[in-house]
């Protein structure tokens, strides 16, 4: 019995579903199996999505809550979260513990590489010059012999040369499958594993381009089709893959998070500075990242109340007396003020005054356990159709360009879990079930 | 890159490594055990078996160097994680 994981970053069901009839590869493994609707964890993140999937733990089990953590409550402990933050055991793990062996390619989350028994090339966001990226070292020798250079990414993404930006998302799929036709066939495997990044750098950058309902649609774009065909291209790869596998081999296709039209952002430290919970020694001349404001001591901490971090989605941390170093927020007031910063954010209106349909969560109330030290809230800005900017110098709140440069997707709650054969199973599924799944598949009911 | 514990220290170098010695028929059975799988030596299997067990009571994690900590933070925002 074999099992090949194929991930791809991103892809969302309803964008799927819209292009499944120009893939024949994938249309193949829906006719014979099943299509589903694959819940993420919250935030929808490639990190930690899918070590959540490979370990069954959600972000509050694993103590991961994003790319980056805090590592203490110090005012700029912000810790990337690598391999070394993972400590539950992975599917890999369990099924090593089997006597099976995996094969890992470009997993999110595996970088610095950790023994595996198999062999592992480490994934995003492992440094683009890594030279240690392989589990056994001797494995990047093999990886020279077979295909030259492995690109882990798109090397230059925030650009406006769409075209040139196209190829190299292409160039670097290419690279990683043409790697994985080896693994597969040159390394002894019972399970397979990969991730490709293609297709969500292709929504970040070509999502208005594609989705007539976007607001930044053009009919008439030069790029309205690099999508689909970059999706065609993908699915081509994966049949040259597919096609490579021993007979017999099981396949499931999944993605960590889904996409959807972005719409704008916030500007979340604004907004606070605005509402009076963030106080600056000094308004910045131009549009400043919160780090550097807080690192040039231009935070005045006597009087805030909370600070903001940006990305996808938005994340706010409480200033409280006792827990960080000059809290302000008394120890006994801290839920009172946290339920009024949720209950303002939640009604904060886009900037024609109509709802933007913000959902903020509480981590106790998300996750089955809250290891390490969780952002006092996550907030999903227009439920992820707005993202979260953490700049501060804009003079207002609501934004319509990205501050990390041009970008029409973001991030959505369920990505796709396509199986051969069949599951039998509900039209959607959790993403912290997939590992009890593949274990199923190889006859081992561990849990845990 | 500066990975901390000799466990992920570069094997090229001869100098990082040592030599265990062990009874030969356990060799030779182990010599068994690694035919046909995906170590190509007593030596790999050996020592992935030593490190999980070490692993799981020590863990001595790998880490990054503050060099490639600013590399992936810098990738990150132009990414758009950030």
């Amino acid at each position: 019995m074999r099992l090949a994981l194929i991930g791809l970053d991103g892809v969302d069901p309803g964008a799927l579903a819209q292009l499944l009839p120009d893939l024949p590869t994938l249309a193949g493994i829906v006719r014979g199996g099943s299509f589903l609707r694959l819940r993420s964890v919250d935030p929808p993140i490639t990190v930690p999505a899918w070590m959540c999937m490979m370990t069954g733990k959600d972000p509050g089990e694993l103590g991961v809550y994003g790319f980056r953590n805090r590592a203490d409550h110090s005012y700029t402990g912000l810790a990337l979260a690598t391999s070394a933050r993972f400590t539950a055991p992975a599917v890999w793990d369990i099924l090593g513990r089997h006597g099976l062996f995996s094969v890992l390619l470009g997993i999110p989350g595996t970088y610095p590489p950790k023994p595996v028994r198999g062999r592992l090339v480490s994934g995003f966001p492992a440094p683009e010059a890594a030279t240690d990226y392989t589990y056994p070292t001797s494995l990047a020798d093999d990886i020279r012999r077979w295909i030259g250079s492995y690109a882990f990414d798109v090397r230059e993404f925030r650009t406006e040369d769409k075209a040139g930006l196209l190829d190299q998302v292409r160039t670097a799929t290419a690279n990683r499958f043409a790697l994985a036709r080896r693994m597969v066939a040159e390394l002894r495997w019972d399970f397979f594993a990969m991730v490709e990044m293609g297709p969500d750098r292709v929504h970040h950058v070509f999502w208005a381009d594609h989705d007539p309902t976007h607001p930044k649609h053009d009919p008439g774009s030069a790029f309205r089709d690099a999508l689909r065909d970059y999706y065609r291209f993908l699915d081509h790869k994966l049949g040259e893959l597919l096609a490579g596998l021993p007979a017999g081999t099981q396949v499931l296709v999944a993605s960590d998070h889904g996409a959807q039209p972005m719409l704008g952002g916030i500007a979340v430290n604004e907004w606070l500075l605005q509402e009076g919970y963030l106080a600056l020694h000094e308004y910045p001349e131009r549009p400043t990242r919160i780090e550097a404001l807080i690192r040039e001591g231009v935070v005045d901490w006597s009087r805030t109340i909370a600070w903001g971090e940006g990305g996808y989605y938005g994340r706010v941390f409480l200033n409280v007396a006792g827990r960080e170093p000059a809290g302000v927020v008394p120890p006994g007031r801290y839920e009172e003020v946290r339920a009024e910063l949720a209950e303002r954010l939640t009604a904060l209106p886009d900037e024609h005054g109509c709802p933007l349909g913000t959902r903020v969560l509480y981590p106790e109330r998300t996750y089955r356990a809250v290891r390490g030290i969780p952002p006092d809230l996550i907030v999903y800005f227009g439920d992820l159709a707005w993202r979260s900017l953490g700049t501060v110098g804009w003079n207002r709140i609501h934004l319509h360009a990205n501050d990390t440069g041009p970008d029409d997707a973001n991030h959505a709650p369920c990505g796709i879990l396509i199986a051969e054969p069949r599951l039998d199973l509900e039209e959607e599924y959790g993403i912290l079930h997939v590992k009890d799944l593949i274990l199923s598949r190889f006859g081992i009911e561990e849990r845990g | 890159m500066n990975l901390s514990s000799a466990v992920y220290s570069d094997w090229s170098m001869p100098s990082d490594r040592v030599t265990l010695k062990i009874p030969r028929p356990l060799y030779e059975r182990l010599r068994r055990v690694v035919e046909d799988t995906g170590y190509r030596s007593v030596n790999e299997f050996v020592v992935h078996v030593l490190r999980d067990l070490v692993a799981e009571t020590e863990g001595d994690p790998p880490t990054l160097t503050a060099r490639e900590v600013e590399i992936v933070r810098r990738r990150l925002r132009r990414l758009g994680y950030l």
